[in-house]
């Protein structure tokens, strides 16, 4: 039984269709990413399974059960967490209070001295700023900070969105490195959204293709890597 | 100008201010945590006066223990109307929000008219005639039970703000909605909790009201405006930004009435010069963000 599993589901804002029947599933333990041009969808997807956006039709399953229903704060408690685009740390609050916010669920909070100390001892730059405020930091560190306080909820299943974007080199190698020892060292699922298919295809088990609300590609990283439909997604068809 | 006389506004200016705080406090989490402005935020003041008055003109409460009445009712009455109405239009035009709180308001102004009449109501308790002296100034006593009464509840709400989960749940909601959400906050729960404060405190303001000034179903309107100004002046959905704005107007209004001719008629009107300034200077007020 996969992970998580979302079963022929369309997605719609007010009469626009953003997703098409797309169906797809991501087995415990394995690194995932889904690829697309702006606009495929991809954030789309993350946010309903979060429950921020809700389906039209079809189903999401997680650890075998529905949770296309459940209010945010219940599937956040079943053990998904999700590091939204472009960060969104709380800027007038300490980086300890982010973090502790991200514990609020009852499954973070009663091993929060435990979390906090894994996720110092990943980001040591977050213990050493922990009185800052979230808005004052870099925009490497703030990217650290939304991905600790996403751990800080211990999930079993972790959605990542765009975390590389606008960051430095050296930075983007720092995080790669994180989310192989999450994955290795916790056995960490993780689904991840990029648009670097190369970085993100390199990280994954597998990729998830998507091209206008449709998923036209899908297998194990290295496949999809090699494929001639993806550079037809992304370089046009002839 | 002498050293007593200016004793003496400050006292006055700081009971002013406290009411004011009682009020605006509320108003500012509400729409802090919402972004909707409350119309019928001064009706709930107007309840509270009422609820004081009912109780001790039928069952001789003192206004100091009803007051533990009405937080209980205002907290009940607000969520009740958070569950049943404001959720409602959460995610509508401003236009609906502004008609649904205005709405409200005038329902209850006019239920109120209806059950009770319009007349002036006033209670008589022992330490509304009886004052405190210290030195030169001279306190009524209900007045320093209110100022009392306004430290500590604001006091207290500090204290949920910064010092428990719930609290930094709130302060989250305020900054970013959708990031609280994927925090795992409920977010329904944590609106209740806004709109029930400000109700309760809206109440407890009252009651403070019900003993040194007159009950009336208008009375909701006037500090429903002066609440507004503190909340603009402060910065909007800042709740420190409203503690430091209704000192600022509740201490100008009182020197303003106390050291010129005339003073009282204008201290209104002073009140609203300030709040124009700031607007003009720092439209975002005193301690906004946005």
């Amino acid at each position: 039984m996969p992970l998580l599993e979302l079963e022929a589901l369309d997605v719609c804002y007010g009469d626009l269709q953003v997703i098409w029947a797309l169906s797809l599933a991501v087995e415990r333990g394995t690194i995932a990413c889904l690829l697309g041009p702006n606009g495929s969808g991809k954030s789309t997807i993350m946010n309903s399974i979060t429950g921020l956006v809700r389906p039209r039709a079809g189903a999401i399953r997680f650890q075998g059960e529905r949770i296309d229903r459940l209010p945010t704060y219940e599937i956040i408690e079943r053990g998904i967490a999700h590091v939204l685009e472009r960060r969104r740390v709380f800027p007038f609050m300490s980086v300890l209070d982010n973090l502790l916010l991200g514990s609020f669920p009852p499954r973070g909070k009663a091993k929060r001295s435990d979390q906090l100390a894994r996720v110092f001892a990943l980001f040591p730059v977050l213990a050493q700023r922990q009185a800052q405020l979230a808005g004052t930091l870099s925009g490497g560190e703030q990217q650290m900070l939304a991905i600790g306080r996403g751990l800080m909820a211990r999930p079993t299943l972790l959605l990542v969105d765009e975390p590389f974007l606008g960051l430095a080199p050296v930075v983007i190698r720092e995080l790669l490195d994180i989310f192989a020892r999450l994955n290795r060292e916790e056995g960490m699922t993780i689904l991840l959204v990029e648009q670097n298919v190369e970085m993100a295809l390199g990280m994954s088990h597998r990729g998830f293709v998507l091209e206008s609300g449709r998923l036209v590609i899908q297998g194990p990283a290295r496949e999809v890597l090699e494929s001639v439909e993806l550079r037809q997604v992304f370089l046009g068809r002839p | 100008m002498s050293l007593a006389l200016l004793a003496q506004a400050t006292a006055n200016g700081l009971s002013l201010a406290g009411l004011y705080a009682l009020v605006s406090v509320g108003l500012t989490l509400v729409f802090g945590v919402m972004r909707i402005l409350n119309f019928a935020h001064g009706e709930f003041v107007m309840l509270g006066a009422y609820a004081s008055f009912w109780l001790f003109t039928l069952w001789g409460l003192d206004p100091l223990a009803s007051l533990a009445v009405v937080l209980v009712l205002m907290t009940g009455l607000g969520a009740l109307i958070q569950t049943t109405l404001v959720k409602r239009v959460l995610a509508a035009p401003h236009l609906n929000q502004i008609l649904l709180t205005f709405g409200i308001a005038v329902t209850f102004q006019n239920l109120a008219l209806l059950l009770w009449t319009g007349d002036l109501r006033a209670i008589k308790v022992w330490y509304s005639a009886s004052s405190l002296t210290l030195g030169p100034v001279s306190l009524s006593l209900g007045r320093t039970f209110g100022i009392g009464l306004a430290m500590i509840l604001t006091g207290l709400l500090y204290l949920l703000l910064f010092r428990t989960e719930y609290g930094r749940a709130l302060r989250a909601v305020a900054q970013d909605p959708e990031a609280a959400l994927v925090m795992g906050i409920p977010i329904q729960r944590v609106y209740i909790l806004a709109m029930a404060i400000g109700a309760a405190y809206a109440g407890a303001a009252g009651v403070v009201a019900s003993v040194s000034m007159f009950t009336y179903p208008l009375i909701g309107f006037l500090f429903g405006l002066k609440a507004f100004c503190v909340v603009i002046l402060g910065g909007l959905g800042s709740v420190f930004g409203a503690t430091v704005a209704s000192l600022i107007l509740g201490l100008v209004e009182s020197f303003v009435g106390t050291f010129f001719a005339q003073g009282s008629s204008w201290a209104e009107a002073i009140s609203f010069v300030i709040l124009l300034l700031v607007l003009l200077l720092r439209p975002k007020g005193l301690f906004g963000v946005e």
